[in-house]
């Protein structure tokens, strides 16, 4: 019997002695291309035939593409499971692979603590605007001339979360250490354990009544530019946004305005619509905090999301189940 | 009966209003600009011989200078209260005071929230080497071109030097981010206060510390409470906050235990010689930095004015304070 094919794309930076000890269980290859078309062409040429399962980076689009439905279509029939590093799976086409049978695995949880982590100290720099004054400490002009507004403190504000998984708990649980009140939204109200004592609102209400919004949902067709014009006409007057989940879910370029016109104050921001390009209205207002899609960048949380991804391709090795599907496959069989 | 009189040093921010509804009980004066000679030469002139109560705005050590003996010694004899808007305050000599029959109050209480905030800040900032990434997206650079990973806060660690209201609030937070808190003190707290901190002594805080926060007050004792011995005491990588007061350190020796990688990253919010820093820092890109901005909000500073204000109403209606300096609490006790 042949022995399973395991397709690497991306690279493994951490996690390097449980990738290697699949190699008892299956032949571990990578792909000779390096850009998209020759990705495609390698595809269709049935070099990658026998392939079981991918092992594939955030990153590994750089190379590839996004796995979209042209992608998906040219896998040949050996694939069954797709790993993918990342909480989030924008990059995969979930229904493209549904239809074709491929079982898709994220990294889930792994990623909660530094995600809320670099969450809250974007909530903490806009709020506290903080932004200007760093700068000009190191334009050598201490506090700057004129000195920066004050800010505000995070004691008693209200947090709206949008999006209350894993990130948007873990998330909670930092906030009320500062005494913030956590409200939220999210497709289907939380049991009362999991919400932890949060008051479960309508999309209208989060938008009206929160004093800081935190975006922590998925990215999908549904909630493309879910925060909008509309959505920041119907925002308090000097809110405090914060996005560390998928830029797309917001209008960059309404943001913008809402910056401009002062409805929103501040923002702090980890991604972006069309990343690596950010939107220039956003690198000018010196009152926003931005940093380069950085959520997970620690020693601590790249391994375990390795260690994670790989325990998911040696699952199926060993079992023939991946240890989590993502949640649209939930019913698959 | 004369009313008793106050004066403003400096200005006032957010409660103009309430200052001036005390001229119902109190003759109000105001310095908000001038210089040290020409204050002292007013005190010496007899300007204020009624003076019973000053109230001393944060930023009036620009006006004044610092209420060092000097100066405290030309105070008017009616002066009894010094109410002063700052939970730090080096700036005035306790001792002079208490000799001159002068109760001071400072503003603690007020700052806690704010100053472990920005201690926060400052502590995920270092651990997630905020400060390359700052200046790679505002070079339309993105993540730069040597991107690094940080650490999570999660299972670090975490050393509270003074374990006052500042640094229990410090550790309020850093225990939701799954820390290990422990502190040192000049008293070990209650248990009730620990709230589940470990006491260790001061060279155990230093050597077994994954991140070192700063939380306690300057005074002549405290002044480069660490400096290069401290430092090789200290685990390699270890990292540095400090929202209390820059000469706690010697920073230049900070630098050098920056350069050698013995300190991986330091966050912090004050400097030896404000506004001065030294150049090591600035040119190090694993610090995070800002310019004393620990009770830089509106809230804050609104309340803290009004506690200054609610101290010197106390004083001048019932003779006492409402948070008096601890060392002049304790002096009092041993009479």
């Amino acid at each position: 019997m042949t022995i399973p094919k395991v397709l690497l794309l991306g690279e493994i930076e951490h996690a390097h002695e449980s990738w290697n000890s699949l190699s008892s269980f299956a032949e571990l290859i990578t792909p000779k291309s390096t850009t998209r078309a020759d990705f495609l062409e390698e595809l269709k040429s049935g070099q990658l035939d026998g392939v079981l399962v991918i092992y594939r980076t955030f990153a590994s689009a750089d190379q590839t593409g996004k796995f979209d439905a042209e992608v998906i279509k040219l896998l040949p029939e050996s694939i069954k499971f797709i790993c993918h590093n990342g909480a989030g799976y924008d990059q995969v086409d979930v229904h493209a692979c549904t239809d074709r049978g491929i079982k898709v695995s994220n990294t889930p949880t792994a990623v909660d603590d530094a995600t809320a982590d670099i969450n809250l100290f974007l909530i903490l720099g806009a709020l506290r605007g903080l932004n200007t004054s760093m700068v000009a400490l190191r334009q050598g002009n201490w506090r700057g001339n004129p000195p920066p507004p004050l800010g505000h403190d995070p004691e008693g504000k209200t947090l709206g979360i949008l999006g209350m998984g894993g990130i948007g708990r873990n998330l909670k649980k930092k906030a009320e250490a500062f005494s913030m009140k956590v409200i939220y939204h999210n497709r289907n109200q939380l049991s009362n354990e999991q919400a932890a004592g949060a008051e479960y609102v309508s999309f209208e209400e989060l938008l009206s009544r929160s004093d800081i919004i935190s975006l922590n949902l998925p990215l999908n067709q549904n909630t493309r530019h879910i925060i909008s014009t509309r959505e920041f006409g119907m925002m308090k007057k000097g809110v405090v946004i914060v996005n560390t989940a998928r830029g797309a879910v917001m209008d960059e370029d309404a943001l913008v305005k809402a910056l401009d016109s002062g409805h929103v104050a501040s923002c702090g921001l980890d991604v972006y619509e069309d990343e690596p390009k950010i939107h220039p209205g956003l690198v000018a207002n010196p009152q926003v905090m931005l940093v380069p899609h950085m959520g997970t960048w620690t020693i601590e949380t790249q391994t375990a999301m390795e260690e994670w991804n790989i325990s998911n391709v040696r699952s199926v090795l060993e079992t023939g189940a991946l240890r989590n599907v993502v949640p649209e496959q939930k019913d698959m069989k | 009966m004369t009313q008793k009189s106050a004066l403003l040093i400096g200005g006032i921010a957010h409660i103009r209003k309430e200052w001036e509804e005390c001229s119902s009980f109190l003759k109000l004066s105001e310095y908000p600009d001038g210089s040290r000679e020409d204050f002292m030469s007013r005190c010496k002139n007899g300007e204020y011989s009624d003076l019973f109560a000053i109230y001393r705005s944060n930023e009036s050590t620009k006006v004044t200078g610092p209420f060092n003996k000097e100066l405290i010694d030309v105070l008017p004899s009616s002066l009894k209260f010094i109410c002063h808007n700052g939970a730090g305050y080096d700036n005035i000599d306790i001792d002079a005071c208490t000799r001159r029959g002068i109760q001071v109050a400072s503003t603690p209480v007020a700052v806690n929230d704010a100053t472990a905030d920005v201690a926060m800040f400052l502590m995920l900032g270092a651990l997630r080497r905020i400060t390359p990434s700052f200046q790679a997206v505002h070079q339309g650079k993105w993540k730069g071109s040597d991107p690094r990973l940080g650490h999570d806060p999660k299972n670090k660690v975490l050393g509270i030097l003074g374990m006052g209201g500042i640094g229990s609030a410090v550790a309020t937070r850093a225990k939701a981010f799954g820390m290990k808190v422990q502190y040192h003190n000049r008293s070990r707290l209650s248990e009730n206060e620990e709230q589940g901190a470990k006491y260790v002594g001061f060279e155990e805080l230093l050597k077994t510390s994954d991140v070192l926060s700063l939380n306690l007050s300057l005074n002549a004792s405290t002044r480069h409470i660490i400096s290069k011995e401290q430092f090789d005491m200290m685990k390699d990588g270890i990292i540095i906050v400090n929202t209390a007061r820059g000469p706690l350190i010697d920073e230049a020796a900070l630098v050098d235990a920056l350069k050698s990688g013995k300190v991986w990253s330091a966050g912090l919010d004050v400097f030896e010689e404000e506004p001065k820093i030294h150049p090591g820092l600035l040119n190090n890109n694993n610090v995070v930095l800002l310019p004393h901005m620990g009770t830089s909000t509106w809230e804050t500073q609104r309340d803290m004015e009004l506690l200054v204000l609610n101290n010197l109403k106390e004083a001048v209606k019932n003779g006492k304070l409402i948070t008096q300096v601890p060392e002049q609490k304790k002096a009092k006790a041993n009479i």
